[in-house]
Formats: structure tokens, sequence, C-alpha cells
């Protein structure tokens, strides 16, 4: 049982929340409202049917049905990836009602289209957001319609479709590569001219999913350099990932197990290379 | 070590740490019974074995409850005159589940129960309806499979029409399909706009005597299809302060404002039977007075010329009088220790015998209370798909993740 939960009507929460950051310098919780295009923040401690003590939304936010969020404590910023709004927006970690972001990075530039991770290294300067079938690395104060500095993609990388949740731990970055592979058939309610069939089950894709680990100076058709993957792993199609360095743990939920999987890796925790010591490059 | 979150302990096999390549995972690989070394087995998990109860759907005729299950990914056929014996988990009929079925994050489950089959829509993100005889049983293939707007939850069929509909949560629509549709078939109708008051609608009913259709909505509202009708696409850029920077100079807040997200009270907005495009509903039940509290699934009850609802987020159900609209009160509630209502999902009415089911998702049981019932008061009968007391971790395809350090805990959204 969980030992306890935010929910009801005066939570502000929608039924479809696919992203979530904790923000551990304020003690915060950061959900995004894909459904009302808001993001909520409620207090660490929130229980039951407790209202957000902020909330992100209007007009001037420019939020599109925002998906997946990252907290960035060493420059006090919330980051947002919009999934069909294919745009990054930043807040000050303290916006409140219809705030307008600090920063946007959108465009035909950046390449960006079917977001739903992102992470942001303030050590770095850089942010990197799980994007339709690849990893974009951005520099974390890009602005505008600007490419993207990095890209991690191709066969060798293992990504096949919609990699999900990403952190970043120490230059590195943790993904959960789902692999499903969603096809929608629908542009909103209107059916699409090209579509033909009912596609299999997106989580019968026998292409399984994995957690990726990548330096984030990685570029190109670049292989993790460690994973967690296979029939004993019990991963599946893994879609949320959070990192606990100080146990050792990473946490991974997988939505055919409809449950969260822990394992106990603190190799992978480690501020070492895990493969060699030179940068991978395409 | 720190204090654990709430979870599954079992002993820890094994770390390892290496650099992969993604060459080895051929058939040979799968028989292994060595782990590779990237195959690290998870050192806890936190997994309901059991099915969760999620839609709900009754059949007099045929003597059957049938619940969705989104956590195994099943159909569940139980005899709806039978009760759990004491605490023990009720035996299903049948149970049908398997990769050929289709049935994956599963939510409303209606049936016709003249032709004997089963409709149930997948939410996310498979979004099809699938179709399965009664007769199915195991990994069975569905007679039918549609492919639907993502984000699908509530079903009903419209008998005199012959149509089937479903409601989609991210466009705030009602789509209407023939029922006997399958495969990729454009809908024949859409409810949707912004006089439709739609938003985030889920459990939906069809009332076929009075020719109306009952929709729930939990008020998540997507300002963009104020404007463009486009779904998901964004409006226009030039309407917006860029950024902080300039929005200091903007003038143009107004024309704006239109586009924003917004939070609706939750309603039930009743439509005519033959809606369509942005109609408005010609009544809807909302405000303060009514308790709508995230409203899941919806029923018409004939017998007491009511409309039912499940109340999730304040463990209850909500009967009003169905020919009455605006701010007003349920004329009855059934809510209270006794009941044994816990995060209500789906419901369904049985005229027949005079009995309301709910399916509860926070503790592995369906519910049958007296269709007069008011108050505190017992269910008649308890289905149960787990031994009572069983805990649930009350997970619906928990798609992120976050660790509180502070207090040791895995946050996990639904």
């Amino acid at each position: 049982m969980p030992q306890r939960v935010i929910t009801g009507q005066g939570s502000k929460l929608g039924r479809t929340i696919h992203g979530l950051a904790y923000d551990a310098v304020h003690d915060e919780i950061i959900v995004p409202n894909a459904l009302a295009d808001a993001i909520l923040v409620f207090r660490g401690s929130a229980n039951g049917d407790e209202p957000p003590i902020r909330v992100i939304q209007g007009p001037w936010t420019r939020l599109v049905t925002p998906h997946s969020v990252s907290i960035d404590p060493e420059h006090g910023e919330i980051l947002v990836a919009s999934l069909t709004g294919k745009r990054i927006n930043v807040y000050r970690w303290d916006a409140n009602g219809n705030a307008a972001p600090l920063r946007v990075i959108s465009g035909p530039q950046t390449q960006l289209g079917h977001l739903v991770g992102i992470a942001v290294d303030p050590v770095q300067n850089l942010m990197a957001v799980a994007n339709s079938e690849d990893i974009l690395i951005f520099n974390r104060t890009d602005n505008g319609d600007v490419a993207p500095r990095t890209r991690i993609a191709g066969p060798k990388t293992g990504i096949t479709d919609e990699p999900w949740q990403m952190q970043f731990y120490k230059g590195k970055i943790y993904l959960a590569a789902s692999n499903h592979l969603h096809v929608n058939l629908y542009s909103g309610v209107t059916l699409k001219e090209s579509s033909k069939a009912v596609p299999d089950d997106p989580w019968l894709n026998p292409t399984l999913g994995f957690v990726g680990i990548w330096n984030i100076t990685d570029n190109g058709d670049v292989p993790p350099r460690a994973m967690i993957r296979g029939p004993f792993s019990g991963l599946l199609h893994p879609v949320g990932l959070a990192l606990n360095p100080e146990d050792g743990e990473i946490y991974v939920s997988d939505s055919v197990r409809n449950g969260i999987l822990s394992f106990l890796v603190p190799d992978l925790l480690e501020s070492k290379d895990q493969n060699s010591s030179s940068d991978h490059k395409e | 070590m720190k204090r654990r979150s709430s979870g599954v302990f079992f002993v820890l096999a094994g770390i390892v740490s290496c650099a992969v390549g993604l060459a080895n995972s051929g058939s040979d690989d799968e028989r292994r019974s060595k782990p590779y070394p990237e195959d690290i087995p998870a050192a806890r998990r936190v997994i309901d074995p059991y099915p969760a109860l999620n839609g709900i759907a009754v059949d007099p005729q045929n003597d059957v409850v049938i619940a969705s299950d989104p956590n195994r990914k099943s159909l569940l056929f139980y005899k709806r005159s039978r009760s759990a014996m004491e605490n023990a988990q009720s035996r299903p009929v049948r149970q049908i589940i398997g990769p050929a079925t289709y049935i994956g994050m599963v939510a409303s489950v209606v049936v016709d129960s003249q032709r004997r089959e089963i409709f149930t829509a997948n939410n996310d993100i498979e979004d099809t309806v699938v179709v399965m005889p009664y007769s199915a049983k195991g990994n069975a293939s569905p007679m039918r499979v549609l492919s639907v707007p993502h984000q699908a939850w509530g079903l009903a069929l419209g008998k005199s029409s012959d149509e089937l509909a479903v409601t989609a949560e991210i466009f705030n629509a009602v789509v209407f399909y023939r029922r006997e549709a399958q495969g990729v078939e454009a809908p024949l109708r859409v409810i949707r706009g912004p006089k439709t008051r739609l938003a985030d609608p889920h459990g939906i009913y069809w009332d076929d005597v009075n020719a109306e259709i009952g929709v729930a909505n939990h008020g998540n509202f997507r300002g963009v299809i104020h404007n463009n009708g486009g779904g998901c696409a964004p409006g226009p850029a030039k309407s917006y302060p860029a950024t902080s920077e300039t929005a200091k100079s903007e003038s143009n807040k107004s024309e704006a404002a239109e586009e924003g997200g917004e939070f609706r009270p939750p309603s039930i907005a009743i439509f005519s039977a033959n809606a369509k495009d942005d109609q408005a509903p010609l009544r809807t039940i909302e405000g303060d007075a009514t308790r709508l509290d995230w409203p899941m699934g919806i029923a018409e009850d004939s017998a007491h010329n009511t409309i039912v609802v499940s109340d999730n987020g304040d463990n209850s159900i909500l009967i009003f009088d169905r020919q009455r609209g605006g701010n007003v009160a349920p004329v009855r509630i059934i809510r209270g220790e006794r009941t044994g209502i816990s995060r209500p999902m789906g419901l369904a009415v049985d005229a027949k015998n005079g009995e309301i089911w709910i399916s509860n998702y926070g503790d592995h049981t369906a519910l049958a209370f007296d269709s007069a019932a008011n108050g505190n008061i017992a269910p008649k009968r308890i289905l149960r798909s787990a031994p009572a007391g069983t805990p649930t971790p009350g997970f619906g395809n928990p798609m992120a993740l976050a660790y509180d350090s502070k207090r040791s805990q895995i946050l996990v959204p639904n």
C-alpha cells in the first residue's frame, strides 16, 4: 500500500501523468497536468485531496500538453517538455499563475518531436530530452529555434521508439528506453488518410526496452555505456526512471508489469566511466 | 541503509556493471538459465499480482458481471448472483488474458447482452476498442478491434441508432461509430467544441428511452481547442509573449487568453442522443452542491429516473434526479465506512434486479448495492479479485517516477 496518496479534484491532478520531479532544495513535488496545460507544484509532504501551492497555467505560459518536467536546483528553474507542442519551456522554480517562460526552445531547427523525457545537467550546463526516437542535447541556456548540439541516435543505441523518462547524474544520462511501438492513426479525433490497418498492440513489440546509460558528451550512433535489460531483470517496456544514488538504487516503472522495480546497482551510479576513458563519437 | 519505501522485498541476486553491446539478444540467449551481465534482477518489486477491477458491466439476462482489469490486462466474468465466500477470493467463471487478446490498459467495459458481446476500451496507449464474444476464454483473439482516438475511456451502446459512443479524454470529445465498426473506420459523428462543455470526459451512458447521452467530466480543459479545433496543435505563436522578457511589453493578453488551459468544475453533461459537432448539452449538473469529485463510471437508472455516478475522489456513489440540471445536490448518496467503497471506477445499473454495481480500484472488490440504497449502508454482495485485506498499490500504468530524498520515498503518478 502507498504511504500516502495525493488525489481528488482538489489536487487539480489529471489522471494522465507522464512526468514527475522532486525538488529537494525546496521540498516540493512538480507534476504536469497535460490535459489542462498546467504545471502543479505541491508541498513535499502533500497528502490526500490537497491543492497545489502553485499552478503555472494560462496563455502566457505557452504550455501545450506538458508531459515531462525536471528541476534544476542549481539555477532555480523548472524545465518542461511538451509532447505535442514540440517545445521545451523553462520557468523560474517559483513561477506561479499565468507566468511567461524564461526561455522556450521550439522551431524546425530544434528537431523536437514527441517529447516525454527531460533532464538537466547544471554542472556542465547541458540539457537532454527524450525525443521521438533519439536523445537530443542542448545547451542549458539555449533559447528559440536552435539546433541541438548533439544527438544520440541510431541502431547501436538500441532506442527504437518513444524513449521515456530520463535523469542526469554525474555527467551521465540514465534513460528508460521503452521501445514500445505506438502508432497513432488519428490526428485529434480525425482519422488520418494514411491509416490503413490496426497496428499491433504497442506493448507486444518483441524488441524489449531497457535502461540505458550514456555520457552527456556522447554523440551519434553510440551504444549505451551500461544497461539493465533481459529476462532476469523483469523489464519489458520500462517508462519511468528515478535515481537514489545514496543507496545505489535505480527505480524503474514498467507499463506492462504495471509496477515498479528497484535495482541495487551502486556501480552504475559511480562517476567512473562504465566503458572507457574516452567519449564515444559517431 | 535508509528506510525503504513500501514494497515487496526479496533477496538481492547479483550486481554487475560493465559496458555492453546490443548484439547478443538472439533466441538462444533467451534460453540461458544464467543472466548476461546486464540482466540484473530487481532487488525489490512493487507489483500487484491480482487483477485490479476498473470497468464493470452487468448482464442480468445471462447472470454475469464482467470487469476489466488493467493490472493483469484481462477481462473477468463473474456469476452475478454469487457473492464472495466470506473473505476469500471470488473465482471468476472465465478470464480472458494473453497476448492475442489485445487487452491492455483497459478502462470501461459494456456488454451487448442480446448478441453476447463485450466491448472494452484500451485507454493508453493502445488506442483501441476490443470486442470479445461471451464465449471467449484465455488467450482468445477478439471478434473485432477498432482503432479509436488516443485516451479512450468511456463506452456506451445506443440500441436505437445501433452506435457505439467512445469518450476521448485529451480531446474533450465523444466519438461515435457503427456498433459493428472494426479495423480502421472513420467515426460517424463527433461531439466536440467549446459549447459542449466537455472537459476530460470519462464515463458515458446512453439512455435510449429518453434519447439522451450523459458524460462525466473531470474538468481538465486544454485551451488550444478554443481556437483551432486542432486537438494537439498549439495555437498561433504570435498570440503569446515569447518569454518573460517580451511579456513585459505585450499588449495582446485578452486575445491570447482564449488559448490557455483551464480547470473547470467537474460536471455531468447531458446531450441529445443525436448530438454532434459543437452542440451544447441539454443540461449540465455542475457546482459545489453536486459533490462531484473525479466522477468516473455513470449510468441511468430508469426504475428511479435517476443518474448514478461513481465519485472516485470522494469514495461515494452519487444519485441525481435525471431531469434536473445546474448546481443540484444528489437525491441520494451512498457513502461511509460500511459501504466498502474505495476509489470507485466503473459503475453499472441492473434494472432487472434493482442493483447498482461498482468496481473498487482501491481494494480488489466489486460491490452490489440495492438501487434504492442511501447513506452509510453495506453492499448486498461482494466480489473479490484478491483475498480480503490484500493491499494494492493502486497503479494505473505508472509512466514516471521521482525519488523524494528527504523522506526516502518513491513518488509514483498514475
